[in-house]
């Protein structure tokens, strides 16, 4: 199997825990909250990935996300890139696992702020922006973002690392 | 380190590079990027959706044949008065068309119905989408109004392939025009989609609603679809209008809030109206049907 | 393979390096050229930007009007409402870049076709606005239509929107023009009213909900076209009392008082207001101030081409308040119809006027003029060609208040009130009438040929013998016919406000008449330069001559002899506080046999006299009719009157109807104004058992 494909092998690995969060969302949808963990989705493939595969699955990452969802194409899908592009070039960031919880945290508030100010930004007409309710909102969705990375995580990493090892993907050390 | 340090350097001149091309690129473009993501998440969707049905199915194989023969029971009385209502509704259409004839009343629009299983659900606070199972394939058109039996959903926004995503009757993308029960004067009134507040449901809002109007004593309000805008058949239920009509600022209208007809969040399959022929707003969205005026 | 790939990939001895310098090297080519560009457009963008930036430094204020107060009947009924309308409207800011795209199209085809003309910039922008905004509003008609929804085969298809010129359905140039150079800031109206989607042409309500739900359901949500709502005056009965409610007209309202309206640290920004509205006649002149309601404002940035950006603050406009008329609509609707029945040979309806009054507070529960008019037709707009219209008919004018005419035998009411009370005459006294009666050398005439023969009080106002009123007339004399006649208040102008109410206008109709007459010797030797003659005196006594008066003053003159008094001070505004005192008002001043015997001839006239034929069977009321002689345009006509009272034995309601009849003698009182005196009784009766 040829190596450069690994992203998208990487891809199918993990969607179904996008789609699974999708529909814990789907369960939760008289709450008014949407759950978010693309972010930390790109964490663990970030360590071992190539610096063009790690983009490659974070852009797939995000655009998957934005595909059903009525927010300016590619504001998350863009920004999970850079942040790839980042920790590519940042490795020791997510060297071992306490720095990958971190980055997992991070990674995940900062691409649901910019799903959710991008959405606000797509229905200005609505949303009122500078309000109380907007800020509300936007620290309840980080909230959930973050304990959502965390809880998330593992398990992910998991599965993700098993399914590059199955791949041949070299270990993180080997990778920088 | 350094070397990769250096590559990152590039790569961000690249990403910077192509956020510039996606910003002037067709739009064309990031559509077709848009739908190609939809359609790969399609079929897990239909699966997803197929593995409630299963679940649904197992769920009714367990029951007990005492259970189903009560059940049978039930289904078979219903059938009957339905029948009955269906031979009366018959002679109902028959004077309806007649007097429309006579009166040279607009027909109303005919519709195709195409029944839809609900694969996904999307509600943030503002906005208000369900994925469905059905897509152009099955001559689904945007526009189309979605219902559950008399009860007005919502309408499909964005037709994909084998999927649709539909704008709920709360989503800031809808709006229509109802009656009001209990106005004798038919007043049109306005709903539309609000986005909500923070830990607060979404809502639709029932605007334009004239200051004499007092909902029938004792009851709460229906609010239903009028039929004079050609997408929405008449006499849906929307919703029932809350309690507390407010008048507005300028003390001249009253606005209320609208409780949508089904229970939004848990509903598992949809009927797409799909009108024989297109609307004109239709023809309006779809540049190879503009009329030549248009072109 | 794995391991190329994996590891170390800047290997110099690797052979794919050289491919690679190639595309890093290609790569940075174009992205340097990217750059280039961008930075120019960027350099552009950057700079719209920033002066943008600086733009929203400046805000102004918009006025907003309030809609009117309501006005009600006396059973809260409502005469003047507002009514919802739906406008289609663009916002001008948001189509800049199409306005921008457009002109740069036109630009360059004007330059490629004269290469060497400078072209006039400012046409070619104001070309461009035009299409962009007749491309808008071809789409909007065509989603309104509901023609361009195919229906099924072999169905009937029904227009929603009336066929108008294609003209009509474009933009107008001077409208854009003056929008942009008055009120750019605001929208910009491509359809003012839905309901009436061009100027004057209404659809019925049904089709315009149509159009209404249409444009909801099939005009994309988002964009720079909207559907605002707001109110506009609507007078649900249409003609009904059009003149007493009157109409409004456009008025700027920046031209109010507005320092008491806006906060003051804004009061001297820019201002803009949108069109307000002001009473133009009826009670939403006299009352404009009661119903007009306070103005609101909203505070917004604006940008530096004049546009309004964002809303900062907003203080709503508050309705003005309601008025109640003493009006009674079904009678009003009686009244009428029944007055449009009265046709001439070409089935055109004749002036007229009916006036219905409570006898015992003056409150004005009928008040009729015919012709009339629409008062929704001038509700948005004047439109001129319906101005002329009435005007040519004469319809703006209020017979009832501001019509003078000459009372006819109706008058003879006070000639025999004068002459019992100069003792001249008495209620049995018996005289002879015959055919004619001689005054100084000229036979004056009575109407029946044959003559009355003998002839008291009672069988005068029964069968309106003329040649009785000459010989009372000529015994009271002059003076004291004139002196009577101000005593009821003939003279006085009426419908004045009371006092506190003292505002914008005095009286509570606009210009009621102010100008009648009621002759004298010194009125003859001012007008006329002639000593007062015996024929004067006999034309005065059966209400011709010099005499003017108006019918609401004739109904005023009935309910006072109903309730037995000289004075009715009429009011069209309802309160139910009324004392049924009135201003002025003094006994009549008759012995009880002479009052009885004045009543019970007003009684005959209905039962058996010139009223007969309007007789209501189980309702015996009190009336006095009159044919008049006037001029019109130069020729003789006739006028027919009729006054009275119901019921006879407990009056409640006055009446007065009046006919301006043809060049012809087919018009005569109890024939012509008797059925709409029948039928407002009719109507107060079955109100009256309504309640």
């Amino acid at each position: 199997m040829s190596l450069s494909w690994a992203w998208l092998f990487l891809l199918l690995a993990t969607f179904p825990w996008l789609l699974g969060v999708d529909l814990l969302s789907d369960a939760m949808a008289a709450s008014g909250v949407c759950l978010f963990i693309s972010g930390a989705a790109i964490i663990a493939p970030c360590r071992r990935l190539r610096r063009w595969q790690a983009v490659l699955f974070s852009g797939c990452v995000g655009f998957l996300f934005e595909s059903l969802r009525p927010i300016p194409d590619g504001s998350v899908a863009l920004l999970l890139v850079f942040v790839a592009i980042y920790l590519t070039s940042h490795r020791d960031a997510i060297r071992d696992l306490p720095k990958m919880f971190a980055a997992a945290v991070v990674v995940n508030a900062l691409a649901c702020s910019a799903w959710f100010i991008a959405a606000g930004l797509a229905h200005t007409k609505e949303v009122p922006l500078v309000s109380l309710h907007f800020l509300g909102q936007w620290l309840l969705h980080l909230l959930l973002a973050t304990i959502l990375a965390v809880l998330l995580l593992v398990p992910l990493t998991l599965v993700q690392n098993f399914a590059m090892d199955r791949i041949g993907v070299p270990q993180p050390d080997e990778a920088v | 380190m350094d070397n990769n340090r250096q590559g990152a350097k590039a790569s961000y001149v690249a990403l910077v590079f192509f956020i510039g091309l996606w910003l002037i690129l067709p739009s064309a473009v990031r559509r077709f990027n848009r739908e190609a993501f939809a359609e790969f998440q399609a079929p897990a969707l239909h699966l997803v959706g197929k593995g409630r049905d299963l679940a649904r199915y197992w769920e009714l194989k367990s029951r007990s044949p005492e259970e189903l023969a009560a059940a049978s029971r039930d289904l078979a009385r219903i059938n009957a008065a339905l029948e009955l209502k269906l031979h009366s509704l018959d002679d109902a259409r028959k004077e309806n068309i007649r007097l429309r004839e006579m009166l040279r009343y607009p027909q109303s629009t005919e519709f195709v119905t195409v029944v839809a299983r609900v694969s996904i659900r999307e509600t943030s606070s503002w906005w208000q989408r369900i994925v469905i199972r059905k897509g152009r394939s099955d001559g689904v058109r945007p526009g189309c109004p979605v219902v559950f039996g008399d009860r007005v959903i919502g309408r499909v926004s964005t037709v994909h392939l084998t999927t649709s995503e539909v704008d709920l009757v709360t989503s800031p993308g809808f709006r229509c025009t109802a009656f009001l029960e209990g106005d004798e004067q038919y007043h049109v009134v306005h709903v539309s989609g609000r986005a909500g507040l923070s830990l607060s449901a979404p809502r639709a809002l029932v605007s334009i609603i004239p200051l004499e109007y007092n909902p029938p004593a004792g009851q709460i309000a229906k609010v239903m679809t009028t039929g004079l805008g050609g997408v929405f058949p008449s006499g849906l239920t929307l919703g029932t209008l809350e309690a507390g009509v407010q008048s507005t600022a300028e003390k001249h209208m009253q606005t209320g809030a609208l409780t949508p007809a089904k229970e939004l969040n848990f509903i598992q399959e949809v009927s797409v109206l799909i009108p024989k022929y297109p609307t004109a707003g239709e023809i309006l969205l779809t540049p190879a049907d503009k009329p030549e005026e248009f072109r | 393979m794995k391991d190329v790939d994996g590891q170390n990939p800047s290997a110099p001895s690797d052979p794919i390096s050289a491919w690679r310098l190639r595309a890093i090297f290609f790569f940075f080519s174009a992205g340097f050229i990217y750059v280039a560009v961008g930075l120019g457009y960027r350099q552009l963008a950057q700079n719209d930007f920033l002066t943008n930036q600086s733009d929203n430094q400046s805000r102004r204020v918009v006025i907003r009007p309030p809609s009117r107060g309501k006005i009600f009947d006396r059973n809260g009924y409502v005469l003047v409402d507002n009514r919802v309308r739906w406008s289609v409207k663009a916002d001008l800011l948001a189509l800049q870049p199409e306005f921008r795209k457009e002109y740069l199209d036109l630009l360059n085809k004007e330059k490629a076709r004269f290469p060497d003309r400078r072209p006039d910039y400012d046409q070619l922008q104001q070309t461009a606005r035009l299409n962009v905004l007749n491309a808008w509003l071809n789409k909007i008609w065509f989603v309104i239509d509901s023609t361009n929804q195919k229906a099924a085969k072999g169905s009937a298809k029904v227009k929603s929107t009336p066929d108008l010129h294609p003209e009509e359905r474009m933009v107008h140039p001077d409208a854009l023009r003056k929008h942009l150079n008055e009120r750019r800031a605001l929208k910009f109206p491509l359809i003012l009213d839905l309901a009436f989607p061009n100027s004057g042409h209404a659809v019925t309500p049904e089709e315009g909900n149509r159009a209404v739900a249409r444009f909801i359901e099939q005009f994309p949500v988002h964009g720079p076209i909207t559907l605002e709502a707001d109110m506009v005056r609507s007078y649900p009965n249409g003609k009904l009392a059009a003149h007493v409610l009157g109409y409004v007209r456009d008025s700027d309202i920046l031209k109010g008082q507005l320092d008491d309206v806006i906060e003051d640290e804004f009061v001297n920004l820019q201002k803009l207001g949108y069109t307000g509205k002001k009473g133009a006649d009826g009670i939403e002149a006299t009352y404009n101030e009661v119903l007009s309601g306070r103005s609101g404002w909203e505070l917004w940035t604006k940008t530096s081409s004049g546009y309004n950006k964002d809303l900062l603050k907003l203080s709503a406009p508050v309705q003005g308040a309601n008025v109640t008329l003493s009006l009674d609509t079904k009678i009003q609707k009686s009244a009428e119809e029944a007055l449009a029945k009265i046709v001439d040979s070409q089935g055109k309806p004749l002036p007229a006027a009916a006036v219905m009054l409570d006898v015992n507070t003056g409150e004005i529960l009928a008040l009729a003029s015919q012709p009339s008019f629409d008062p929704n037709e001038m509700a948005d707009r004047v439109t001129q060609i319906y101005f002329d219209q009435v005007n040519a008919d004469g319809g703006w004018l209020n017979r009832s208040t501001q019509g003078l005419y000459p009372p006819g035998s109706t008058f003879k009411l006070i000639t025999a009130t004068a002459g019992m009370r100069a003792n001249k005459i008495d209620w049995d006294d018996i005289l002879d009438c015959g055919p004619s009666y001689m005054v100084g050398g000229r036979a004056f005439p009575e109407h029946e040929p044959s003559g009355y023969g003998q002839v008291d009080l009672e069988k005068m106002l029964a069968v309106s013998c003329n040649v009785w009123n000459y010989q009372v007339g000529l015994r009271t004399g002059p003076e004291n016919l004139a002196k009577e006649a101000r005593r009821f208040g003939l003279d006085t102008p009426l419908l004045r406000k009371p006092s506190e109410h003292d505002n914008h206008s005095t009286t509570e109709l606009p210009n009621p008449a102010t100008r009648m007459v009621v002759p004298d010797r010194a009125y003859k030797q001012r007008v006329a330069g002639e000593a007062w003659t015996d024929g004067d005196t006999a034309n005065t006594s059966i209400g011709q001559g010099y005499l003017l008066t108006t019918p609401l003053h004739m109904a005023c003159l009935a309910a006072s002899i109903a309730r037995g008094e000289t004075r009715t001070t009429p009011s069209i505004i309802h309160d139910p506080g009324r004392d049924g005192r009135h201003a002025g008002a003094e006994p009549i001043g008759l012995t009880t046999p002479q009052l009885h015997a004045l009543r019970e001839g007003m009684v005959r006239c209905v039962e058996e006299g010139t009223a007969k034929s309007v007789r209501i069977q189980g309702l015996p009321y009190a009336a006095k009719t009159g044919t008049s002689e006037y001029f019109k345009k130069g020729e003789k006509a006739h006028l027919a009157w009729i006054v009275g009272y119901a019921p006879a034995d407990n009056p409640v309601v006055a009446f007065c109807v009046l006919v301006e009849g043809q060049l012809d003698t087919s018009t005569w009182g109890g024939k012509t104004a008797g059925p709409v005196a029948r039928d407002m009784i009719m109507a107060w009766q079955s109100a009256a058992e309504e309640k």
